[in-house]
Formats: C-alpha cells, sequence, structure tokens
C-alpha cells in the first residue's frame, strides 16, 4: 500500500504547482470575468526574468524575486491598460481572444529574447530533502506550497480588509453598481492584474527551479492545468483554486496508477468535462439560480454586415476558379489550404457565431473526419470519392454525440467545455492504438481521387476545395436564410427568450454542431488525403484558436467572412515569410489590433 | 549570443538564399541551392537553429574547393504540415532548387511527400526515423539512426554492458517514441531479459513522479529513457529525488551537452549510447568538432552532427553527379563512402533508402562530464 | 383555464414566492400588483417554466404543467413578455416575431427523435412550395401583428431590434409573443419605461386584444391602466397573495394600501 501514499504524495506535490497558476486565473476571473489565455504566457516571462537575473547579474533569491515581481506586475498592467480595457463594452468574447493574442505576442517576445532553447535555472532553495513514503520532498515543494497558502491567505485579507480590496469584491459582485458607489474599476483591475501577474511570474520561476528547465513552448500546458484546476475550485473562488489544483494532481496521479502514464491528460480532461456538466460553478459554490437577464445582445458585437456590391461576389468567385490558369503551384497551394481552412471555418462561423457557442475544440472534428476517411480508406477498403462524404457524416454524428452534453452551458463554459472535449478526442485517438495506430499515425493515406480520376496534383486538389466550398457555402448561406437562420440567431440573442417561444435549444444546437461537423469533417478527410499521413497531432488545439481567429476576422456568423479569414489567415503567414521569425510575432500583434479597432471583423457580424 | 541571433537573421530566406559566406571566386559556376523546410519559429524552433549552424560551417568549408558551390533556402515550416506542403510547392517549382532537406516533424515531412514525389525532387529527411517515411516513395531518403539498428545496440548496453535483466522502460509517446519502445522492447526478449514496465509520456509533461512509482513497484534492475534530451534531464532529477538508485541507459537523443546543464548532478552516472561524441578521437569526427568549436565556441551535438553531415551528402552529390534533381537522385543510388561524422562513412540501403552502419559509442556522465564507459558493472 | 395552488420558490434562505395561487378564466384579463420585491416576476417565471417551483402546481386547460419546459409551454399556446424587454438585439424587427411564429411552423413538429430534426434542415435547404407559401403566411402575419402598433414598427421591419427605442423593443416584445397565437399571454410590466402617451398607446393595444378573446395576466405598476383594463385584481406582498377581487374592491382594501404605503420605494406610482 506504500505506493497509494506515494501516489497521494506526488498528486500533492504536482497540484501544488498548479495551484500557484489557479489562484492568479481565480482571482483574474473573479474581478474581470474573464478567463485569462494568457496566464501562462506570463508565467514563462517570469521564469525568464527570473533566469536572466541569476545568470546575468548574479542575484539572490530575494532580489531575484524582487525582479521578477516588478516585471510581471508591469506586464500584468500592461496587458490591462493596452489590452483589455479599450475593450469594456465590446463583444463579451472580445476580451478572451485578446487575452490569446496577447500570449501569442509574449511568448514570441519571449523566444525572439532568449532562443527557444531550454534554460536551466540555477537552484537558490537551500536542497536538504525529508524522506516521504518511498520518495522525497524538498526545500522548494515547501516553499511553493508555502507561496500558494500564504498568497492566498495575504488576498484573502487584502480583499476583506483593505479599501482596495473591498473595491475588488464591490467589483466582483456588480461592476456598474460599484461604478455608481464611486470605485475607480480601471484601478481595481489593473490592481487584480498585476497581483495575478505576479503570482504567475513567481510560479514560472519556482516551477523552472523545481524541474531546472524552462522554455517558452511551456505556457500553453501551464495555461491550460490552470484552467481545469480553476474550474473545479469553481471560477472566481481563490481557495477553491488551491483545492482545485490539489484534486486535479491527485487525479492525474491516480489516473497514471490506475492506467499508465499516458491516460495522465485524458484524466485531467474527463475531470474537466465531468465538473463543467456535474457543477459548473465548482466544487465548493452552491447551485446558483438561474442567470441574470443578459443585456440585449452582448454576445457579439452589434454590427451591421458589409454590403458587397452585387458584382463582386461572382467576380471573385470567377478569378479563385481561373486562378489555376496562372500555373503557380505554390499559390494554388496556399489556396488550396485556404480553401480546406475555409471550410473549418464555416463550420465554426455557424457554431459560434450563428448560433454563439464558442468552441475551443473544433480542430477534433477535423481529427474525427481525418481519421474516418483514413482508416475507411485504408483498412475499409473504400475508394476516396465515398469516403469522404461518409467522413462528413460521422462527424456530423460523432461531433455532435460528444457535445450533446455540453448543450446546456453557456457562455464561457462552452469554450471551456469544448477545448476539453477537443483534448479528450486528441487522447483517446493517441491511446485507442488498436483502431487509430497510436501515437505512429495513419500512414499511406491515397491520394484525392474521384473514380479514378486522379486529383491528388495541387490544381486537382484546389478544384475540388474551391467545388466542395462553393457547395457548402451556398448551403449554409440557404440555412441562414431559412426559418433555421433566424432560430439560431434567436438562440444566440437570448436563449431564455428563444424557449419562451417554442424554440427547443438541443434540438437547433445539435442540428447546427451536425451541419458543422460536416463541414470540418469534410474539410479533416481531404486534409488527410492531401498529407496522406496523419497523426493525433496534426489537428491540435492550436487549430482550434486559429480557427477561432478567422472566424471572428470575417465577423461571427457571416459565410463570406469566414472565407475571407480564413483566406487572410493561410496567406498571412506566408506573405510574411520574408520576416522569418518575426511573423508570428506580427500576426499577434494583427490579431490585437483586429479585436480592439473592429471587433465585428472585416465583414461585419451577421 | 548576439552572434548567434546575427547567424540566425543571415540565414533568413528574406535574403531570398540562405548564406553565402563564401566569397564568389571569379569564373565559379553559378551556384546551386537546396531547400530546406524546417522550424524557426513554433515549439520546435531550436532544432532549426541547431541545423542552420552545422549548414553553415559546412558550407563554409566546402564550397571554397568545389566547382558547384551550394547555398541553401531556408522556409520555416514550424514543423507545421500545412506550412510544409506549401513550402514543398514552392520548392518543386523552384528550378534553382535540386534538392530538399527536412522537415523536422514526421508529420510535416510526410505530409509533403507526394508533392515531392510528384515532382521528382528528392526529400532528405535527415531527422525522420518514423519507418513509414522512406516508404512515401522513391524521392524519400533518410540518414536518420535506424531504430532498428539503434534500440538492439542500447539493449546491448543495458544487458550485457551492464548485467540488467529487468529494464523498465519511459518512453516519448511519439511516433519516434513508440517505434523505438517497440523495436527495444524485441530486443530485450531475444537476448533473453524482460521489460517490466513500459509508459509513455506526452510532450510537454514535466512531472514524472507517479510514472516513477509505476516503474519502481514493477522492480527492476535498470531504467531505460527513450526521449529527448531535455525531457530527459527531468526525468533523472526526478528519479532520484524519488531515491531510485537503479542504473539508467538512454538512447541516443539523449546525448548532448544540454543534458548536463539541465540534470546537474543528478545525471552522473547516467548511460547513454551514442554515434556522436566529441571526444571521439577519429579524425572526421575531431575535424567537425574543432571547426564547430572555432566558429560557435561550444560543443555540437548530435543534431548539429546530423545536420552537418546532411549538408557534406548534398554538396557531394552536387558535386558528384552534377547539379539537378534527376542527377542528385541517381546519385543517391550510387553514391558510397560518403565521409559522415556520425557514420564514418555513408552509403544507401536501395530498398531502405536508408544508412546503416552507424557506430554506436558507450558513455556514461562522470563528474559532469561524458567519458567513454569503458566496461563493468558500475558500482 | 389557468390554475395555480400553492406555488413556493426560495433562493437560498430568500423566499421570493411563499403561496402562489390564482385562477383565471377563458376571456379574462387579470392583474397582478404589489410592490416591488413581492414576488410577481418570480411567479411568472414558475408559470412560464423558466424556473422549476419548489411545491405547488400549475394546471393549463386541465392538464398538469407543474415544471414543464418553457418550449412546451410555449407549444400548448403560452406565450409571456419579460421584465425588462428581451428581444433578439442582432434580428430584424420581422425575424423577432417570425421567431415567436416558431412553434406554427410545420417543419418543426416534433416526429422522430433523430428523423424530425433532419426532416426540418432538409425542409429548410430545399424550401418545396407548401414550406415557401406557409413563410410568406407567417410574414403577412408578423406584418398584420406589427400593424398593431400603427406606424411605430412597420417602418422598422428590417432594423436589427438593438437600434430601436427602449418603447419599441418592448412592443417587438409583445408583436413577438403574439405571433405565437397564444391562447394564454403573460405581460410582464409591458409599460415600464413608457411615457404617458406610449402607455396610453399600448393601454389601447392590451384593450384590442382583451376585446379579440385572449386570456391575459398581467403584472403592472400604473395602477390607472390596471383598474381600466382588469377585470379581476390580485395583489401580492413578501411572496403572497393578500387581496383579490374586483378592481375597485381591491383598491379600497386596507391591507393592500398597507402593504403600499409600508413600502416607500413602490411602484404606486406610475413609473418616470
Amino acid at each position: 500500500m506504500s505506493a497509494w501514499f506515494d501516489y497521494t504524495v506526488n498528486g500533492f506535490v504536482i497540484g501544488n504547482i498548479y495551484a500557484l497558476l489557479a489562484v492568479g486565473l481565480a482571482l483574474i476571473y473573479g474581478v474581470a470575468n474573464l478567463v485569462n489565455f494568457a496566464h501562462g504566457s506570463v508565467y514563462v516571462v517570469g521564469a525568464y526574468i527570473g533566469w536572466a537575473a541569476i545568470t546575468h547579474l548574479g542575484t539572490p533569491l530575494p532580489l531575484t524575486l524582487l525582479c521578477v515581481v516588478v516585471v510581471c506586475a508591469l506586464v500584468g498592467v500592461a496587458i490591462e491598460r493596452i489590452g483589455l480595457r479599450a475593450l469594456q463594452g465590446s463583444s463579451r468574447i472580445a476580451p478572451l481572444l485578446a487575452t490569446i493574442g496577447i500570449g501569442l505576442v509574449l511568448d514570441q517576445v519571449v523566444q525572439l529574447v532568449w532562443s527557444p532553447d531550454p534554460r536551466a535555472v540555477p537552484m537558490q532553495v537551500p536542497e536538504w530533502r525529508i524522506a516521504i513514503g518511498g520518495g522525497t520532498i524538498g526545500a522548494l515543494d515547501l516553499l511553493i506550497a508555502g507561496i500558494g497558502c500564504s498568497s492566498a491567505a495575504v488576498l484573502y485579507g487584502f480583499l476583506r480588509f483593505t479599501k482596495l480590496g473591498w473595491a475588488v469584491r464591490a467589483t466582483a459582485q456588480d461592476s456598474d453598481a460599484a461604478q455608481q458607489m464611486g470605485v475607480d474599476i480601471n484601478r481595481v483591475n489593473m490592481a487584480v492584474f498585476a497581483i495575478a501577474s505576479v503570482l504567475s511570474g513567481i510560479s514560472g520561476l519556482l516551477v523552472g527551479m523545481y524541474y531546472n528547465q524552462i522554455n517558452p513552448a511551456m505556457s500553453f500546458e501551464a495555461t491550460l492545468k490552470g484552467i481545469v484546476a480553476l474550474i473545479i475550485g469553481g471560477l472566481g473562488n481563490v481557495p477553491g483554486a488551491i483545492a482545485g489544483s490539489l484534486i486535479l494532481g491527485l487525479t492525474e496521479s491516480y489516473g497514471i496508477a490506475l492506467f499508465g502514464t499516458s491516460y495522465r491528460n485524458l484524466f485531467a480532461f474527463v475531470l474537466l468535462v465531468a465538473m463543467l456538466l456535474w457543477r459548473p460553478n465548482g466544487l465548493f459554490a452552491p447551485r446558483r439560480a438561474a442567470a441574470p437577464e443578459p443585456m440585449v445582445g452582448t454576445f457579439i458585437a452589434r454590427s451591421l454586415p458589409v454590403k458587397l456590391p452585387r458584382w463582386v461576389v461572382p467576380v471573385v468567385l470567377l478569378a479563385a476558379a481561373l486562378l489555376p490558369l496562372l500555373n503557380q503551384p505554390y499559390l494554388l497551394q496556399i489556396g488550396a489550404n485556404s480553401l480546406m481552412y475555409a471550410m473549418l471555418a464555416l463550420s465554426l462561423t455557424l457554431v459560434a457565431g450563428t448560433v454563439g457557442q464558442v468552441s475551443l475544440g473544433h480542430a477534433a472534428l477535423l481529427a474525427i473526419g481525418g481519421y474516418a476517411s483514413g482508416l475507411l480508406a485504408l483498412d475499409a477498403g473504400w475508394p476516396v470519392a465515398l469516403a469522404i462524404p461518409a467522413a462528413g457524416l460521422i462527424t456530423a454524428g460523432l461531433g455532435t454525440a460528444l457535445v450533446w452534453p455540453a448543450f446546456r452551458l453557456t457562455g464561457h463554459y462552452v469554450s471551456i467545455a469544448t477545448l476539453g472535449i477537443g483534448e479528450i478526442v486528441s487522447l483517446v485517438i493517441l491511446n485507442w492504438t488498436g483502431l487509430t495506430r497510436g501515437a505512429i499515425g495513419l500512414g499511406g493515406i491515397p491520394p484525392l481521387e474521384l473514380f479514378g480520376v486522379d486529383l491528388g496534383s495541387v490544381q486537382g486538389t484546389y478544384w475540388l476545395c474551391l467545388v466542395v466550398l462553393v457547395l457548402l457555402a451556398l448551403l449554409q448561406l440557404r440555412l441562414l436564410s431559412s426559418h433555421l437562420g433566424r432560430t439560431w440567431r434567436a438562440i444566440r440573442d437570448d436563449s431564455v427568450a428563444a424557449r419562451s417561444h417554442g424554440v427547443g435549444e438541443d434540438r437547433y444546437k445539435a442540428l447546427a454542431f451536425g451541419y458543422g461537423g460536416f463541414a470540418a469533417g469534410i474539410s479533416g478527410a481531404i486534409t488527410a488525403h492531401v498529407y496522406s499521413y496523419i497523426n493525433h497531432e496534426t489537428f491540435g488545439a492550436s487549430l482550434s484558436v486559429l480557427a477561432l481567429t478567422m472566424v471572428i476576422l470575417g465577423g461571427m456568423g457571416n459565410v463570406l467572412g469566414a472565407v475571407l479569414g480564413a483566406t487572410l489567415l493561410i496567406a498571412l503567414p506566408e506573405a510574411f515569410r520574408a520576416l522569418a521569425e518575426y511573423r508570428i510575432l506580427i500576426y499577434g500583434v494583427v490579431l490585437l489590433l483586429l479585436i480592439r479597432f473592429r471587433p465585428q471583423g472585416l465583414m461585419g457580424t451577421v | 549570443m548576439s552572434l548567434h541571433r546575427r547567424s540566425l537573421l543571415l540565414g533568413s530566406a528574406s535574403l531570398g538564399a540562405g548564406t553565402a559566406l563564401a566569397p564568389r571566386s571569379a569564373g565559379a559556376a553559378d551556384p546551386v541551392f537546396v531547400g530546406v523546410s524546417g522550424p524557426l519559429t513554433g515549439p520546435n524552433a531550436q532544432y532549426g537553429a541547431q541545423w542552420k549552424d552545422a549548414f553553415d560551417l559546412a558550407l563554409e568549408q566546402l564550397n571554397p574547393a568545389a566547382q558547384h558551390k551550394l547555398q541553401y533556402v531556408f522556409e520555416d515550416s514550424q514543423s507545421d504540415p500545412r506550412q510544409s506542403v506549401a513550402i514543398a510547392q514552392k520548392f518543386v517549382n523552384d528550378a534553382r532548387i535540386v534538392m530538399e532537406l527536412g522537415d523536422f516533424s514526421s508529420p510535416a515531412s510526410m505530409a509533403a511527400s507526394p508533392i515531392y514525389q510528384r515532382a521528382k525532387l528528392v526529400q532528405f529527411g535527415f531527422t525522420n526515423s518514423h519507418p513509414d517515411f522512406t516508404k512515401g516513395g522513391d524521392y524519400m531518403w533518410s540518414n536518420s539512426i535506424s531504430q532498428a539498428e539503434e534500440q538492439p545496440t542500447l539493449a546491448d548496453y543495458a544487458i550485457t554492458g551492464l548485467g540488467r535483466h529487468k529494464l523498465g522502460v519511459i518512453h516519448l509517446n511519439t511516433d519516434w517514441g513508440v517505434t523505438s519502445k517497440n523495436l527495444f522492447s524485441a530486443a530485450v526478449q531475444a537476448k533473453g531479459a524482460t521489460v517490466t514496465a513500459a509508459e509513455g509520456f506526452l510532450p510537454n509533461e514535466r512531472d514524472f513522479r507517479s510514472t516513477l512509482v509505476r516503474i519502481r513497484d514493477s522492480n527492476p534492475d535498470g531504467i531505460v529513457i527513450i526521449a529527448y534530451y531535455a525531457d530527459a534531464a527531468t526525468i533523472v532529477r526526478q528519479i532520484r529525488t524519488l531515491g531510485l538508485t537503479q542504473p539508467i541507459v538512454a538512447v541516443s537523443s539523449v546525448y548532448s551537452p544540454k543534458l548536463i546543464e539541465l540534470g546537474g548532478d543528478a545525471v552522473n552516472g547516467v548511460h547513454v549510447i551514442t554515434t556522436f561524441f566529441p571526444d571521439e578521437p577519429r579524425p572526421g569526427v575531431q575535424r567537425f568538432v574543432e571547426a564547430f568549436r572555432a566558429k560557435y565556441n561550444r560543443d555540437p551535438d548530435t543534431f548539429n552532427a546530423t545536420a552537418y553531415d546532411t549538408m557534406v551528402l548534398a554538396s557531394t552529390l552536387v558535386n558528384q553527379y552534377g547539379p539537378t534533381r534527376a542527377a542528385i537522385r541517381e546519385g543517391l543510388g550510387k553514391v558510397r563512402g560518403v565521409p559522415s561524422v556520425i557514420f564514418g562513412t555513408m552509403q544507401f540501403d536501395q530498398t531502405t533508402r536508408r544508412v546503416e552502419g552507424a557506430q554506436y559509442k558507450r558513455l556514461v556522465v562522470k563528474d559532469g562530464r561524458f567519458t567513454l564507459f569503458t566496461g563493468g558493472t558500475p558500482s | 383555464m389557468l390554475e395555480v395552488q400553492g406555488l413556493q420558490k426560495r433562493f437560498g434562505g430568500v423566499t421570493a414566492v411563499a403561496d402562489g395561487a390564482l385562477t383565471l378564466r377563458e376571456g379574462e384579463l387579470l392583474s397582478i400588483i404589489g410592490p416591488n420585491g413581492a414576488g410577481k416576476t418570480t411567479l411568472f417565471n414558475l408559470i412560464s417554466g423558466l424556473e422549476p417551483p419548489d411545491a405547488g402546481s400549475v394546471r393549463f386547460q386541465g392538464q398538469d404543467i407543474t415544471g414543464a419546459v418553457p418550449e412546451a409551454l410555449a407549444a400548448l399556446g403560452i406565450a409571456r413578455t419579460f421584465q425588462h424587454g428581451r428581444v433578439f438585439g442582432n434580428l430584424s424587427v420581422l425575424d423577432n416575431v417570425l421567431v415567436g411564429a416558431h412553434t406554427r411552423l410545420r417543419a418543426v413538429k416534433p416526429a422522430l427523435p433523430l428523423l424530425g430534426p433532419l426532416l426540418e434542415m432538409a425542409l429548410a435547404a430545399l424550401r418545396p412550395p407548401a414550406v415557401r407559401a406557409e413563410e410568406a403566411a407567417l410574414r403577412r402575419d408578423a406584418e398584420q401583428i406589427l400593424a398593431r402598433f400603427g406606424d411605430r414598427l412597420l417602418p422598422r421591419l428590417h432594423q436589427p431590434a438593438f437600434s430601436l427605442s427602449y418603447a419599441n423593443r418592448r412592443r417587438v416584445e409583445i408583436a413577438r409573443a403574439l405571433a405565437l397565437r397564444p391562447k394564454l399571454l403573460l405581460l410582464d410590466e409591458p409599460t415600464a419605461g413608457m411615457n404617458q402617451t406610449e402607455t396610453a398607446e399600448m393601454q389601447e393595444v392590451v384593450a384590442d386584444l382583451k376585446r379579440s378573446g385572449l386570456t391575459i395576466l398581467l403584472i403592472e405598476h400604473k395602477l390607472e391602466m390596471v383598474m381600466r383594463l382588469s377585470d379581476r385584481v390580485l395583489v401580492m406582498d413578501n411572496g403572497r397573495r393578500i387581496a383579490e377581487g374586483l378592481p375597485q374592491q381591491v383598491r379600497n382594501n386596507p391591507a393592500v394600501i398597507e402593504a403600499y404605503l409600508g413600502h416607500r420605494h413602490a411602484g404606486a406610482e406610475p413609473v418616470s
């Protein structure tokens, strides 16, 4: 039984580390009502500042910590001041996307300044260790636990007994009322971002010391685990975040004990989704009454769609159809890529824009489509022309069934649940070796062909994608102009009012996810046949974010906008190629500017 | 470090044509280009940077004396298949390019393979150990170390070299890691020993404590790590933190000066096999290591060495068989005895289109340095 | 037609509705009045299925509908408006009203669990003549409903609802509820935030609806309007019925006067 004791200790040790992240996230959510996706990036900044201070300046621990505190506080203030303050009053989804953009920019800056090489962080904490069970616990473990608990305690005291803390709590309860009572909301938000960023930065440094290693790529994992812990503890609940972190650590540890290491994250995400469904307000919150009435139409930016002159679409379409005649295969490949992503964007703009279910796991639909078509062609020997539409149908069914339990969630919860479901799909693909060949992936997927006509050339791929995209777009426009379109948009604008007029939410969400799954599944299937090889990483979480960016860029719910957004976001990094390693940074900045200055997207929301 | 950054920038595609550090001598033929598709940004960016260092060094050494001066065009793919296929179209339709090197990861490389195969441009995936990579077509070649060769060598080190018969394996859960683990298990069984547990972890994982408890409870007398150096450093530290004292044996990708930097004292006593070892007295190795140290003021690692070998091969092919795509393809089938840091000399197996005969060294970390392991069970 | 008995609802420690009870006959207009926080809107939410009651029962046309979901109640012919006006901001005025007619669409009639929705999608995509005719008829109907509000809304048929004035949004909401062709209409403060002219217009619209035979349950603060329109009045305070009867009776009931005087901020006076 000593092993179980060890698993428990290990669960606490790793949960301890998650706690530092989750506390900051909880604080920001509590006050700004925002899941801060840039949190992990601040963590990386903190780690690198600490590393730079120790290696270049030779600072002792207190001074190192001071450097991290100062820099991260400034970063936090900058995030609030530059990135988010201007977005008050714009659509609810804008700040969330802004944090994604800020994270992207911070990661790139760190990578440009300090290179992507992993670095060793010199240990500045005494190296004594206590034997406990079969393993040991060191001074750093205790320090991390100490900082986690004491920061929670200090935060509690701050919130309870200081004037600014009182203002923070008032703002968290009701920011409008607080403002009327003379609370300076901006100052409060700024203080909160500074505090949360400092916590995040310190945890970056300590975790860097703990593993003796930091690299810029560690931000995503940190954000993800922090968010899972946050959900378990209850959004905005600081002590809950600590408990949630420990529970997450224990779950992972026991998951490894029972099923093996490769199931670890599967357990974490299953726990996340289960929590969202079972107790969306977290373990430590009472079940709340119905949400208060929303302000009208705050979900998406209010705007009128851009009206194009009649001739524009046919002319652009004609030009697109004639593109292969230029005989520029590189251009054509980018075109084909854009078209494949445009199908994904169509799917997401329907689900996120028209129905208001902002999915952060949409890439999983690509994966399902790709694997379905690949396996049908490889193992069942289906012709490609049949495998692709079949994959579309399979994705529609499976995708809808997977999201079905999350239909009763709203707002941020939908995004986080879909993020979790997306990760689960990827991990199931990785672990279901018998069907999917696990990590080895699917190789030798036959190239595109239509009843014997070879479409494997770039021209063939492009033509096929263009035809499929036009058909999907026309169908989607047709549906949007029918009663389905207004019903979907009614659910998005106010689901309570829609239900009161006889609109069964589940049915219409399912129809949207079904159609969206079909389009995304086709996209994934075509991609699989073009690539000839896919594995569980081919359609990773970053693609989900990319797809959402396309949708926002084009204008939520806007079919033409989705196509335009996909084309731009696939073409832009290629156009920025000359800028080499700066291109992703520039991409992030462009994204932020867009959210700031044209939140309704280029073509306007519909 | 600033020098390092600058060299990266110089090599960027913004100049249209990679680094052409060698001055053009009068009368030299027009330069010949190879295309490189690899990560310069994104999570794998460090590997692209390592390639560049090695490529620049190789070209600096070879070009002055070569008839055909070689240059490279490096396009950043982020190791992302979406971008590697676009790059493939770019290269395929750039008449100057006679051969392609990369991409880094198997998904990115293999997604582009159909395009290279169709266009009859050699795709030389020098880091692609995925067993299916060269099955993509007769234009897919690789000099990446064959795991079918490496894993039995590793098993031999653990079993006969160190006298271990119950091995716990911790491996990266990727195409490479799983292939390697399977080959390793087979080799272990063939030698009459057993694998007590095999645990796969995901990239980006940092916490291995519970994984190690599982390994510990399977009662191994040795622990085998199939991973890259950065993860391996973390794993070894946690093995020792948990109080496990079994000898540790690791694959060649763990060999890197960075292992010592990231692992600290904990990695003392770790055994690795490697195809590349800077202290190896062989002249081919010493020439490379000295030149690399002189240029970059640090020790090269296996990624540098492989990339260097690859550029030497490319220059050899161009100069020996001619600066055309067809000549390169033909040359790969014929070429023999190309000097190589990793293999000594390189020649390709015509059916697998891979190189065999890597020369493995057994190393052990002693007092923070890699040293050749001279046999006997460790105390 | 509507029979409510012993409804109870607590939020945390607060009892919002302690004993909700009322009966409503066909064609009748019953007003619910009472000070702010008396539990009127919660009672509405319990009847219209937005929140499940902790105890009690609701019967509609002899059928037990306690705890039924709102979409089911809409299908039975119960329509409602909301206290603060919940229009679909990004939908046009016409589309708002058409959503109200959702339950009347033939395509949405529930059939087999999986085939029903798929058939609905197919009909939406193919739009055979019958579907087109139905849609056109609904459109004409919607315009007729909007015509009840004179030229307040007709010229703005294709404007998004968020661009409308507050009063116009309230009108759209009522039009949307009427598009359902309700048997029972629940109106939650239809004149809140309206000036005198607008209130008078709204009063006329409600009177008109009553004349057409529609059964109406009305929450209203403006007593003048309540007195003019109601067949009966029910007074609530602290989650309980404290009086019920003809408008004149209720007006002179001491308990009612007490309840109103006891709450300084009671909305007994017309708001704004």
